[in-house]
C-alpha cells in the first residue's frame, strides 16, 4: 500500500489503517495516512523512482558521486588538513596581519593626501580640461577615435556610424573581447613564458590602455613636447602597443627557450641519451 | 492518551547517570531547552554537512606538490589583491554609510555654495563635522584604491591564466564586477556637484545619447532628462546607494563563493 494511496482516499472510519498493523494506538491519536517505518520510501528510493528530467539529473549526479569518489581515490590526491598550510593559525594570522597594514596604509593615506574639491558646478562656464576620473580614462579614449571612423566613398564620403557611436561601439568592442579571451585561450598553460602570444598581447593591452588614455588631452601633450604633434600622438597610441607586443613576445620566447634548456638538461642529466 | 517518554529521549535520565562538571551540566541544560523548542539538531547536521563540504580533500596544489613554497611566497601580494579590493569595498561601505547622514542630493540653490548638495559636502561634511574632512578622504581613497586593485587584480588573474577551464563564468563574472565598480565610481563622482561632477556627467548624457535607438529613453532613465539637474543627482544618489551596494556585494559574494568552489588557480 503505498503513500498516494492513503492520502487521495478519503478516510471514513479509520478501519483501512486498522489493518496494516494495528500500530495507530486504536486510531485515536496518529493519521492513518502515516505509512509503517519499514514501508516509507527513503529519498533515495524517491530520487531513483523519479521519471524523465528529475530522473535524468539523479543519474547525472548519481555519474558525477562516482567521478568524485574515483578522483579521491587517485594518488595525487591529500587531506588537506595534514598536509597543506593550515587555516588556524598561520593562515588567519596572515590574513589579519595583511589586513591590519592595508588598513593601516589606507588610513595614512587618506589623512596625508586629503582629496582636492573643485569648484560648485557652473553650466554656463565649460573647463579647459574635461576628464573622467583616472580608471575611465581608457574608455573616455576610445571615446575619441573620430579620425579612424571609416568614410564610405558608396555613401558619398559619409560616415556609416557618427562618431560618438563608434566611440561607444568601441568601448563594447574592447570589453568584448576581454570577455571572450578565455573562451578564445584555452589549455592549461598558467605562465606567460608558457604562451608567449597571450602574454604579450596582455602587455599590449596595458599599453593600449596607458596611450589611448593620452588621446583626449593630446592637444596639451603636444604643447609640452615640442617635437609632438596631435597626428604623430594619435598614431603614437597605436603602434606604442604593437611595439610592445613585439617586444614582449620576444622577450618571453626568449625567457621561453632558458627556460626549455633548462628542462632539456634536466631531463638528459637524468636519462642520458643512449 | 498518553506518550511516555521512552529511555533514550529521557535526557535528565542521561545527564544524571554521567559525571558532569557545573559547566558541561549548565551547557547540556541550554543546549537540551534551545534543542527542544528551535530543534537546533537540524541545523547541526546541516553545519556538520558543509563542515564536509568545505574541507573536501582537495589535489595537491603545483607548489605542494614540487615544493615550491620558497619559490612562490613572493607572489603572494599579487593573489591577495581581489581580498585588498573587498577590505577597500567594506571601509568604502562603512564610511559612505556614515557621510549619507550629513549630505542630500539637491540641486536647490544655497547662497553661500550655489548647491545645497555642494554645500553639503563642502561645508557640513567638511568644515562642520568633526573628523568630516578625513571621512570623506577616506571614502574617496577606498574607493580609488577599490579600483586600482580590482584592476591589478584583472591583470594578475589574466597573466597567470587564472580565467582558463572551469573558471570561464567567473571571469565573466569579474568583467560585470569591474564595470559596476566603474560606474559605482562614476555615480559617487558626480554627488559633490562640482564643477568636474558636472563635466563628466555632461559626458555620460552624451554617451548614453549616442547610442543608436534607445538612446534618448535611456539618457531619460539614467539621467532624468537630456541636460543635468536635480533628477540627475537624485538618480545617481539612488544607484550610488540604494541599488549598486546590494547588486555588487550580491555578485561579490557569488563572485568569491565560485573561487571558494573552484579553488585558487596557481600558476604551474
Amino acid at each position: 500500500m503505498t503513500e498516494r494511496d492513503h492520502t487521495e482516499g478519503v478516510r471514513t472510519d479509520g478501519g483501512e489503517a486498522q489493518t496494516d498493523g494495528g500500530e495507530t494506538d486504536g486510531g485515536a491519536g496518529l493519521p492513518a495516512n502515516v505509512p509503517p517505518d519499514d514501508q516509507t520510501p527513503t529519498w533515495h528510493d524517491r530520487k531513483a523512482r523519479t521519471q524523465g528530467l528529475s530522473r535524468l539529473t539523479y543519474e547525472y549526479f548519481e555519474r558525477a558521486r562516482y567521478e568524485d569518489q574515483v578522483l579521491r581515490q587517485e594518488s595525487d590526491y591529500v587531506e588537506r588538513d595534514v598536509l597543506a598550510f593550515p587555516t588556524w593559525p598561520h593562515e588567519t594570522i596572515r590574513n589579519l596581519a595583511i589586513t591590519s597594514f592595508f588598513l593601516g596604509m589606507m588610513f595614512f593615506v587618506s589623512a596625508a593626501l586629503p582629496p582636492h574639491l573643485p569648484d560648485p558646478a557652473d553650466p554656463a562656464n565649460t573647463p579647459p580640461v574635461i576628464l573622467p576620473d583616472w580608471y575611465l580614462y581608457w574608455s573616455f579614449g576610445l571615446l575619441h577615435l573620430d579620425p579612424i571612423n571609416p568614410n564610405l566613398a558608396i555613401l558619398g564620403g559619409d560616415k556609416l556610424v557618427s562618431d560618438r557611436v563608434y566611440g561607444v561601439l568601441a568601448n563594447l568592442v574592447v570589453v568584448g573581447f576581454i570577455a571572450m579571451v578565455p573562451f578564445l585561450n584555452k589549455g592549461s598553460a598558467r605562465r606567460p613564458v608558457e604562451e608567449p602570444f597571450w602574454g604579450a598581447l596582455g602587455v599590449a593591452g596595458v599599453v593600449f590602455a596607458i596611450t589611448i588614455a593620452i588621446v583626449p588631452i593630446q592637444n596639451i601633450v603636444a604643447e609640452f613636447i615640442d617635437i609632438m604633434t596631435i597626428n604623430l600622438l594619435f598614431a603614437l597610441s597605436f603602434i606604442l602597443p604593437v611595439v610592445a607586443f613585439f617586444i614582449a613576445y620576444a622577450v618571453l620566447k626568449t625567457m621561453q627557450e632558458g627556460y626549455m634548456y633548462e628542462l632539456n638538461k634536466r631531463y638528459y642529466r637524468l636519462r642520458p641519451p643512449r | 492518551m498518553s506518550l511516555e517518554p521512552r529511555d533514550e529521549t529521557d535526557h535528565r535520565a542521561w545527564m544524571q547517570e554521567r559525571d558532569l562538571s557545573p559547566i558541561e551540566e549548565g551547557y547540556l541544560y541550554g543546549l537540551i531547552y534551545l534543542d527542544k523548542r528551535l530543534r537546533i539538531v537540524d541545523y547541526l547536521e546541516l553545519m556538520e554537512d558543509m563542515y564536509y563540504k568545505i574541507n573536501l580533500q582537495m589535489p595537491k596544489s603545483h607548489t605542494e606538490q614540487y615544493n615550491l613554497d620558497n619559490k612562490f611566497w613572493y607572489w603572494y601580494p599579487l593573489y591577495s589583491l581581489g581580498f585588498f579590493s573587498i577590505i577597500a569595498y567594506i571601509v568604502a561601505a562603512v564610511t559612505g554609510g556614515i557621510l549619507g547622514f550629513y549630505y542630500s542630493p539637491s540641486t536647490a540653490e544655497h547662497p553661500e555654495y550655489t548647491y545645497v548638495a555642494y554645500a553639503h559636502v563642502a561645508q557640513t561634511i567638511m568644515i562642520d563635522l568633526n573628523f568630516g574632512s578625513f571621512l570623506r578622504s577616506l571614502h574617496r581613497w577606498s574607493a580609488q584604491i577599490m579600483t586600482a586593485a580590482v584592476f591589478l587584480h584583472m591583470l594578475r588573474v589574466y597573466f597567470t591564466g587564472a580565467y582558463k577551464e572551469p573558471r570561464e563564468l567567473n571571469w565573466l563574472l569579474g568583467i560585470v564586477l569591474i564595470s559596476l565598480t566603474m560606474v559605482f565610481g562614476y555615480t559617487g563622482y558626480l554627488l559633490p556637484w562640482s564643477q568636474l561632477s558636472y563635466w563628466a556627467g555632461q559626458i555620460g548624457v552624451e554617451m548614453a545619447l549616442s547610442i543608436p535607438l534607445i538612446g534618448e529613453w535611456t539618457a531619460q532613465l539614467v539621467f532624468g532628462g537630456f541636460t543635468l539637474g536635480e533628477p540627475t543627482i537624485q538618480r545617481m544618489y539612488i544607484l550610488h546607494v540604494f541599488i549598486l551596494p546590494f547588486v555588487v556585494t550580491a555578485l561579490i559574494a557569488i563572485h568569491v563563493g565560485i573561487v571558494w568552489m573552484q579553488g585558487i588557480a596557481e600558476p604551474h
